[in-house]
């Protein structure tokens, strides 16, 4: 991978790179810079890794020098692991002792989808090398021989047959171990070369000189204990790829392929008991970039159809298409969260007292996918004397807020937020006004009840609550309308008037 | 149908059943509901008797409109009221446009309740803008997933979106009420179209406000009768109460105000 570091170095600098003249990345170290990557004409010149760039001067001449940039590379890793879940999607990044410069691809299991082992690896170097990526590739059985064959195997792409982990992995260096530096110098004084010359020592000594590091990272290697990856996001129970023939790109199709795919998952799901809640869509571009579109659902479901109506809403939805470029060539469904549901219910013909649950599901989704999470919701009541924080709107959940059977007793229909200030014309200081001017008209008031008084919550500490005193106003076309004042008419500064809501 | 008969008298019966019965198929040509299709009655006889299905038909489009923009509470007040009488045991759909909560503020849950609608089982829908309003409504009406829809509209409603519309509640019989803006053009496939003004509340011995009241216009009822009436909410019961005809009162103030003369 050190041809990916180059690479992404090179997109962002301004000046041109010759790929044909040698070429190193700079990073500091103790002692003075040091090469952190360098590219095949650097390599045929005789440079390698961690040499001094000094030196590296004195030995070439014309040599281009670039900072390294960790960031960007370690950004650019990132989304070469994204764009690899194509495969899989249980992919790990290296980890900083691994070199941070690759990645594990769990392909367990998945390996039909792209036509066997070596069909996958070839696939992968092909599409790499189109990128302009050099990579070296290793398929085993455990992730510590695949990491030590990507890195110090002899050729470019390495299919270990199951069980031969031993048998790769023994001829390579002691530092295909993935071991610290300074456990691998050691190995190497005391003659450890290889890995084949530790595999037949007795494990105790080893573990005493070494530490037990040495003696995990062989077993490792060989499968004789597991190695748990962490992958970048965690894999779904659920999943289901699709590479297709032909890049799409048209809606129609990746509602079609997304049904496809919810198909494929039905089994599964069935069998465990369980329908979709949350469904993530992945969808590879052929540049390599990639794509997601998240549904989330009111209740579990299993139905394809309804998954692909949602699909189709959402798509449809301002923000929701993603850019199709020159088409998709795979798409991946996730079930990212699942929860149980009642047999069949949701599959076959819904009985008709379920049948209107999940119809009223079905709606909450439609008006989701097109509108977001958000734009549907429920009005909870909320223990408060304020009026404005006595109910909460809040997006839809499943359920129904129970009100209390006796609320407060005089309460508009409609409330403004902010309360709007009303023109007394008169200051006014006990007594409702008689007439107010509210939005440039003019109300005679008729009629007026009151004063509710309603205090501040001191116990919340807001600055600058005062207390209102609230009126129904009755004017004398019969607009009922619910005003109060602010502040008391004691006070220095007049009171002012709101007007909060409106009555039916 | 009926074979033609020889004698005059026969012929002339036999026209009359027949214009009879061609009347019967008439309102379902129209897209009306049928007079026996359900409805939600005001339990009144006099408003009732207007209307063919002697209240409110569900499965059909129901029209609100204040008599001016100021009246726009009073409007949806009403609808949220016919709501609350038909005590609804499934959700409803409460479709709010943001310009709508702008201009009139946004519905309150304590408001509802004293009208007797529970704010509990009701579901809101804030809508970005009349389109998204539309959608919204036209989906919770084919879905089939709530009892009934009430549209807080903020624009209008063309003869073909208002006919999609009431298709579409006729498709799973869902209770349909749209509140439009008081200068937009009426919805052309409305069955009922009504007209809404506050009028001064019932007060108590003690001054107190006690009855929710508007002038209630009828403008138009599919083979129905137009009429107007003051109408008024018993909150207790939550259900309407008549308390006058409106024949002769002066309409309220309001560029909307001959318009609701011309209905009575």
């Amino acid at each position: 991978m050190r041809r990916l570091l180059r690479d992404q170095q090179a997109r962002g600098s301004s000046a041109p790179v010759d790929d044909a003249t040698p070429l190193v990345l700079a990073v500091d170290a103790a002692g003075g810079p040091c090469i952190a990557a360098l590219n095949e004409a650097a390599e045929r010149a005789g440079l390698s890794s961690r040499g001094r760039i000094a030196d590296a001067r004195a030995l070439v001449s014309g040599l281009q020098i670039r900072p390294a940039d960790p960031a960007a590379d370690d950004a650019a890793l990132r989304r070469l692991a994204l764009w690899a879940m194509r495969y899989t999607p249980t992919v790990a990044l290296w980890s900083e002792p691994e070199g941070a410069d690759g990645l594990f691809l769990d392909v367990t299991g998945g390996t039909h989808l792209f036509g066997g082992e070596r069909a996958l690896l070839g696939d992968l170097g092909a599409r790499l090398q189109r990128f302009g990526l050099s990579a070296r590739l290793a398929l085993a059985g455990t992730p510590g021989a695949a990491w030590a064959l990507a890195r110090f195997g002899a050729r470019r792409a390495t299919l270990v047959p199951a069980g031969g982990e031993g048998e790769a992995v023994s001829p390579l260096p002691v530092e295909a171990l993935r071991l610290p530096e300074d456990v691998a110098i050691r190995l190497r004084r005391l003659g450890f070369k290889r890995v084949a010359d530790l595999m037949h020592e007795p494990r105790a000594p080893l573990t005493t000189r070494f530490g037990r590091i040495l003696v995990r990272r062989l077993d490792e290697a060989f499968g004789r204990v597991p190695e748990a990856i962490v992958p970048l996001s965690p894999p779904p129970a659920y999943s289901a790829a699709r590479p297709l023939l032909e890049p799409i790109g048209t809606q129609a199709a990746i509602v079609a392929v997304t049904m496809d795919l919810m198909a494929d998952l039905l089994p599964a799901l069935e069998r465990d008991g369980v329908g979709a809640r949350d469904l993530r869509l992945t969808l590879h571009r052929v540049d390599g970039e990639t794509a997601t579109v998240d549904l989330g659902l009111a209740v579990p479901t299993r139905s394809p159809a309804h998954v692909g109506r949602l699909m189709q809403l959402k798509l449809e939805s301002p923000d929701g298409a993603p850019d199709a470029g020159h088409g998709f060539e795979l798409l991946r469904l996730d079930v990212t969260a699942a929860e149980p549901v009642a047999t069949r219910q949701l599959v076959l013909a819904p009985s008709p007292e379920s049948g209107a649950a999940a119809r009223f599901a079905g709606l909450i989704d439609a008006l989701r996918q097109r509108f977001g999470e958000a734009s549907v919701r429920h009005l909870r009541p909320r223990e408060s004397h304020i009026p404005e924080r006595a109910v909460r709107s809040l997006a839809y959940e499943a359920g129904w807020p129970a009100w209390p059977e006796e609320g407060p007793a005089l309460r508009p229909l409609l409330i403004l937020s902010p309360p709007e200030p009303a023109d007394t014309l008169l200051p006014d200081r006990d007594e409702p006004p008689q007439r107010f001017r509210w939005r440039g008209i003019l109300h005679h008031v008729a009629h007026a009840e009151g004063p509710e008084r309603i205090a501040p919550e001191w116990w919340r500490g807001r600055i600058g609550e005062v207390t209102r005193d609230y009126y129904l106003v009755e004017d004398r076309a019969g607009l009922r309308l619910w005003m109060f004042r602010a502040g008391r008419p004691a006070l220095p500064a007049p009171p002012r008037w709101f007007v909060h809501g409106l009555f039916a | 149908m009926l074979m033609p008969s020889a004698q005059g008298l026969d012929q002339a019966l036999d026209r009359n059943a027949r214009i009879a019965r061609l009347r019967l198929l008439l309102p379902a040509l129209e897209g009306a509901p049928p007079a026996d299709a359900p409805a939600l009655p005001f339990h009144l006889l006099e408003v009732d008797h207007a209307l063919p299905a002697r209240g409110l038909a569900v499965g059909a489009l129901h029209e609100i409109a204040p008599a001016g923009d100021s009246h726009m509470a009073a409007a949806f007040g009403f609808a949220a009221a016919c709501l609350a009488g038909a005590g609804f045991k499934t959700p409803s759909l409460l479709v709010v446009p943001n310009r709508f909560v702008g201009a009139y503020g946004a519905p309150y849950g304590h408001g509802l309740h004293l009208l007797g609608l529970d704010p509990g089982h009701l579901l809101i829908f804030t809508a970005g803008d009349h389109k998204a309003a539309l959608w919204a409504a036209e989906e919770a009406l084919r879905s089939g997933g709530v009892g009934s829809v009430l549209a807080l509209l903020t624009g209008p409603l063309d003869l073909k979106t208002s006919r999609r519309l009431h298709l579409a509640a006729a498709s799973t019989g869902t209770f349909l009420t749209v509140v439009r803006p008081a200068r937009a053009e009426p919805a052309g496939a409305a069955v009922s179209r009504w007209r809404i003004a506050a009028a001064p509340a019932r007060r108590c011995r003690f001054d107190g406000f006690e009855g929710t009241r508007w002038r209630v216009a009828l403008e138009r009822a599919r083979n129905g009768r137009a009429g107007s009436w003051l109408m008024e909410w018993d909150h207790g019961a939550h259900r309407f109460r008549v308390a006058g005809a409106l024949a002769g009162e002066a309409p309220p103030a309001g560029p909307a105000g001959p318009r609701l003369l011309r209905a009575g």
